[in-house]
């Protein structure tokens, strides 16, 4: 047995399941074993499920007995630390004392087993989804880098190889940055195609829960098995769930790809940026129509999802504050929940009226196109402990640089892709990020899928080393 | 008369955010330039936009994750 299996895309695993080529309890040991030789360095994980030999054992048996469930079934993938699940703590990514959360099956969780997928842990996140780095995990592409965040954990463990797929959550970014920065594939569905019932809040009208994965193909088999209506959670919307694999291998002739010139391509790093425009020269070569395109209203969108999400972020924690169990977060998780008492009511408001605006302006440019494409992030993963970055002669923090170009989908709960499009000069990946209209994921995957059979990025595996390079392709 | 100080712990007091003068200092260094941005949000003129948020007379069904202590 080898650690690598497990480093392969679910396609690849379940082709090899349902022959008997391999089994599931074989995957969770390979699983396993890449944790036990990779995560002491990466700390991608909190916590492992004591049970999941059990899970994988009775999934082999169903299998074998010709009860294959789909793709997942018998797949060891893992969850973001802020899912509920009845057999393993839940901590939101913090360690402050007398935080417990009631041990019960989130609502993915639950569709993720019920699609035969074996839970095999949590993955670490930054605490409270409130922050982009994910201390201590480390980017398998360069452990002196951050992995992004705050699904930075599921980012890394994905990448590594440790798990073909990882749940996230994202609120401005949380699943695309961390995909951007380790070079994975991360989803996030429109607001309200996937159920948020069982995963602690950030924000209620921003948080999205969504997969990271090693391909295109592996995020559309986990939205097959995540989403839809679920009464336990307002916010999911009753529409049609289509087959999201039908997106798959589809031509992309005459499809309108939007590229909005101002806010997404006014400030980033020369080799982000050269990937990026090559990406969007690959479609236009391929026959699709790139139709660009410019949104003024986006230079007041800083301020409206601050707005929503400081004053979002500290109505939940409001318990947390009154009883001072703020004082054990860290700093800068306490520090941004303290100052959502600043927003004011009318500012919240004005952030809503906003949101509203933009919806409407992107469903006049959404009549002319079909995708929206750019980077997911302006910046590759940059080192521990750095907390401003120079980008194109201007200083920023990275906190603002690297939510910079993913907040915005998140203001219009509109369904966003990052998928790999290339290597800075120093080797780390960079994320190219494509947008849709409101429940039209068929599209945005259909792009994407399109894009990455082209290339051969996914096919790129760190070294897990400082300064590691691809054991795949040379970027 | 009050001072000016009295008027910021009254501030402070009304908006519900309990901390000392030093702890009250970083938290509002930190947000300045937030509230640059949200002030440029508040120069746009959208008196008629409703909302995102539409407020619904029927009850959700939320199933919220439970703190337990």
């Amino acid at each position: 047995m080898t650690s690598d299996l497990i480093g392969q895309p679910v396609d690849m695993l379940a082709a090899m399941l349902r022959q008997g080529r391999t089994s599931s309890v074989d995957l969770v040991s390979s699983a396993l074993e890449r944790i036990a030789a990779v995560d002491g360095t990466l700390q991608s994980f909190v916590c492992l499920a004591s049970d999941a030999h059990e899970h994988a054992r009775r999934a082999d048996v169903e299998i074998s007995a010709g009860g294959w469930r789909g793709p997942l079934h018998g797949v060891p993938v893992a969850v973001k630390d802020n899912y509920l699940t009845s057999d393993m703590p839940t901590r939101a990514g913090t360690s402050a004392p007398g935080i417990a959360f009631e041990p019960r099956d989130s609502s993915v969780v639950a569709r993720l087993s019920a699609a035969g997928a074996v839970i095999i842990g949590k993955t670490r996140m930054h605490e409270f989804a409130w922050g982009n780095t994910t201390p201590p995990t480390r980017n398998p592409w360069d452990i002196a880098r951050v992995p992004g965040g705050s699904s930075g954990g599921s980012g890394a463990a994905v990448a590594a190889g440790i798990v073909p797929i990882a749940l996230g959550s994202d609120t401005g970014g949380s699943i695309r940055i961390p995909a951007s920065l380790c070079g994975t594939v991360g989803l996030k569905p429109t607001f309200g195609r996937v159920s948020g019932a069982g995963v602690v809040p950030h924000s209620w009208s921003l948080d999205h829960a969504g997969p990271l994965s090693l391909t295109v193909a592996d995020s559309a088999h986990v939205l097959n098995a995540i989403a839809g209506h679920d009464r336990g959670d307002p916010g999911t919307v009753p529409v049609e769930v289509p087959d999201f694999a039908t997106a798959l291998n589809q031509p992309i002739n005459g499809l309108r790809i939007g590229v909005c010139r101002n806010h997404f391509f006014e400030r980033n790093e020369t080799g982000v940026l050269a990937a990026v425009e090559e990406a969007i020269a690959y479609f236009r070569d391929s026959g699709a129509v790139v139709i660009p395109f410019e949104m003024p209203i986006l230079a007041y969108g800083l301020g409206a999802i601050f707005a929503i999400e400081l004053s979002s972020s500290t109505a939940y924690h409001a318990r947390n504050i009154a009883d001072r169990h703020i004082e054990a977060f860290t700093d800068d998780v306490r520090i941004l929940i303290e100052m959502g008492r600043l927003v004011t009511g009318p500012d919240y408001l004005k952030a809503e009226q906003f949101r509203r605006v933009l919806m409407q302006e992107l469903a006049r440019i959404f009549a002319s196109v079909d995708v929206i494409v750019g980077p997911t992030t302006p910046l590759t993963a940059w080192p521990i402990d750095e907390n401003t970055v120079q980008i194109d002669g201007t200083e920023e923090s990275t906190l603002a640089a690297s939510w910079r170009l993913t907040y915005p989908w998140n203001l219009a709960g509109l369904p966003a892709i990052s998928l790999p499009c290339g290597f800075d000069g120093r080797g780390l990946p960079i994320g190219l990020q494509i947008a849709g209209r409101p429940f039209d994921e068929l599209n945005v995957l259909r792009a994407a899928h399109a894009y990455e059979r082209g290339h051969e990025w996914k096919d790129a595996r760190p070294s897990v080393q400082r300064g590691g390079q691809s054991d795949g392709i040379n970027p | 008369m009050q001072n000016a100080t009295d008027e910021t712990d009254e501030l402070f007091e009304a908006i519900g955010l309990d901390l000392d003068t030093e702890r009250r200092s970083v938290v509002l260094a930190a947000f300045r330039p937030i509230a640059v941005e949200i002030a440029k949000l508040r120069s746009l003129d959208l008196g008629d936009v409703y909302p995102a948020v539409v407020f619904s007379p029927v009850p959700g069904m939320a199933e919220e994750p439970k703190e337990t202590r």
